[in-house]
């Protein structure tokens, strides 16, 4: 396999698998949670290579996802304090436990190749430049097959869950109701997106992540009114944009994984400005009543 | 190492006066965004802030052709993108059927990628003085300069004065918003302020702390300071306190204990004195709380038997 072609796959891999639990984790209301999540990755990487001594072991995956784990815990602990508002709980565990891993990685590991700058950052490139090998012949990047490992569970996941997940997004006290075990569902779903944005900042770097797992799904979330529409407009958009954006930046010699984020981001800003355009041309004058009322501050004016 | 010593060291007295200011205004600045519920704003401002200091650069460099590491000049890229950024997500959570936590994600990570675009812009092309601008990432708390201090205490201060100024309308738009609007505010520009001042904080400690640890600085301090004050002013000047006292001790430690990076050692200081008051504060707390449910359990348990007693 070509090198362009193999790098190619792994942007269009990697945004899949992303983008589809994107889709709930932006229906749930959770997007920055990816962002505390993304951040917790290093500390755990770095517990994960002090155990093992060896950074190319799965069980840092683990242990990074693990970490990303306990940032979700930890802040829905915060929360239920009842002694903080707003995103707080959040704001305040992931800067903590990405100290402690930036202080680790200084203290110990300062003359292993762990770098902060690695993690945040991330090469597409890079990370597709080691080949798997068959008898000697190289027939993939190896990133790409852990990538498609990563994919299959997910689509796995949704398949198997679908039902009980739309209703526990959608409708959380019913679900409960039904005797469906959100807690424990929805745990699994954040181990599985914690795991998912462990196995992608290899390739995307752990802020663009975040990039690759919003952005398609809130602009799928823009166009459409049905979650069996908004994931396949999820997916289109990922792949799309996943293409482009691999060509855009090796047009312009630039970071893959940058390029992509910034053609999601236009896609997002055309997708914002017809849905503008669109709602302007239904707005019309309604009879009296019927119009729904607004809170005040939702127009802010 | 004792104090004096301390005191006596250029460089250590700029990292310890630089990170309290900057903990100081963030501290100040911070209880806006925590009081509106918008605490994770502040990492949408420190990450849009990088593609807006880089464009400052380059703008400098190319189009002006003057020293492109200018302070003040990186400041004002990095507040106008930080400003558009956190204006933006707002106006996206308005205007959409999208919430404002991902209006915010979005904004965060394509403003991120347009900052990496224009690193490698900057990386591969030939600018001067192109060597210092990487600490934007991660921060680097001893390149402090008496310039920088300066610029931060200025700017930071001027944030401050607005507001002191802006008192009245900040508090109202915070604590009664439909009020706000009904009195003839103007929401907008009450908001447009309020953020420009937010994204101000944020950003003069980019330099020194770097932009995945500044919210910590914007967060920690008003979380906190709330635990023990019952009144806005009472709870901006604690957590300015908290902020600059947090900042002031990490820095301390971090130079005391050697190789341990500044900026994280803060976060860690800022995190302990929350944990303590999350703990400990006499009014509410964890243990308080505990305490009072225990004591209720008593009397309630008192009462009945006194009242079953009674009936016997």
């Amino acid at each position: 396999m070509s090198f362009v072609i193999g790098t190619t796959m792994l942007a269009v891999v990697t945004a899949v698998a992303c983008a589809l639990p994107g889709a709930f984790v932006v229906l749930r209301r959770n997007s920055m949670l990816v962002d505390a999540i993304s951040h917790a990755v290093l500390p755990g990487i770095v517990v994960g290579y002090a155990l093992t001594r060896d950074i190319d072991s799965p069980w840092l995956i683990l242990g990074a996802a693990i970490a990303g784990l306990l940032v979700v815990l930890g802040s829905e602990w915060l929360a239920r304090t009842g002694l903080l508002t707003g995103d707080a709980p959040q704001a305040l565990v992931f800067p903590a436990l990405f100290s402690v891993g930036v202080i680790l990685v200084t203290l110990e590991f300062a003359n292993v190749h762990l770098d902060t700058h690695a993690v945040l950052v991330g090469d597409l490139n890079l990370a597709a430049f080691e080949q798997f090998e068959w008898g000697g012949v190289p027939i993939a990047p190896r990133y790409l097959l852990v990538m498609l490992g990563v994919l299959a569970v997910n689509v796995a996941f949704l398949a198997a869950f679908y039902p009980r997940l739309k209703l526990s997004t959608f409708d959380p006290q019913y679900a409960r109701v039904l005797g469906i075990r959100s807690g424990l569902l929805d745990t699994a779903f954040m181990f599985l997106v914690s795991v998912t944005v462990t196995a992608a900042f290899n390739a995307a770097g752990a802020i663009l992540v975040i990039a690759f797992m919003i952005v398609p799904p809130a602009t799928a979330l823009l166009l459409s009114r049905r979650l069996p529409v908004m994931l396949v407009l999820t997916v289109v958009i990922a792949v799309g944009g996943a293409v482009a954006g691999f060509w855009a930046a090796y047009w312009l010699d630039a970071a893959t994984s940058a390029g992509m984020a910034v053609f999601y981001g236009a896609i997002f800003a055309a997708a914002f400005a017809t849905s503008r355009v669109v709602r302007r041309r239904h707005a019309r004058p309604r009879p009296e009543g019927s119009r729904r009322t607004t809170p005040l501050l939702a127009t802010g004016s | 190492m004792n104090p004096v010593d301390f005191f006596a060291d250029h460089t250590y007295r700029m990292v310890f006066f630089g990170t309290s200011v900057i903990g100081l205004v963030a501290g100040a600045l911070g209880v806006f965004a925590y009081l509106r519920k918008q605490s994770l704003i502040s990492d949408v401002i420190s990450h849009s802030a990088l593609p807006g200091t880089l464009l400052a650069f380059l703008i400098a460099v190319v189009v002006l052709g003057v020293d492109g590491r200018n302070m003040l000049g990186l400041i004002i890229g990095a507040v106008v993108v930080g400003t558009v950024a956190a204006l933006g997500a707002n106006a996206i959570a308005r205007s959409t059927k999208l919430r404002i936590d991902t209006a915010m994600a979005v904004m965060l990570s394509v403003c991120f990628g347009l900052g990496m675009l224009l690193m490698r812009v900057i990386a591969n092309g030939v600018f001067p003085g192109k060597g210092g601008i990487q600490d934007y990432l991660f921060g680097n708390a001893s390149v402090i300069t008496i310039v920088d201090f300066v610029t931060s205490l200025a700017v930071g201060g001027a944030a401050i004065v607005v507001m002191i100024v802006c008192w009245k309308e900040f508090a109202l738009r915070v604590f009664d918003p439909q009020h706000a609007i009904a009195l003839g505010f103007s929401a907008r520009l009450i908001d447009a302020l309020m953020f420009s001042m937010i994204v101000v904080a944020t950003v003069i400690g980019l330099k020194a702390v770097g932009l995945v640890l500044m919210v910590a600085f914007v967060v920690t301090p008003p979380a906190a300071a709330r635990q023990w004050a019952r009144t806005l002013p009472g709870m901006v000047v604690l957590s300015a306190v908290f902020g600059a006292i947090g900042s002031g001790a990490g820095a301390y430690l971090s130079v005391s204990l050697g190789s341990v990076p500044t900026g994280p050692l803060i976060v860690l200081t800022l995190f302990a004195i929350f944990l303590v008051s999350l703990l400990f504060s006499p009014r509410r707390s964890l243990i308080t709380r505990s305490i009072g449910r225990i004591r209720a359990r008593q009397r309630l348990r008192a009462q009945l038997l006194a009242a079953s007693g009674g009936w016997a």
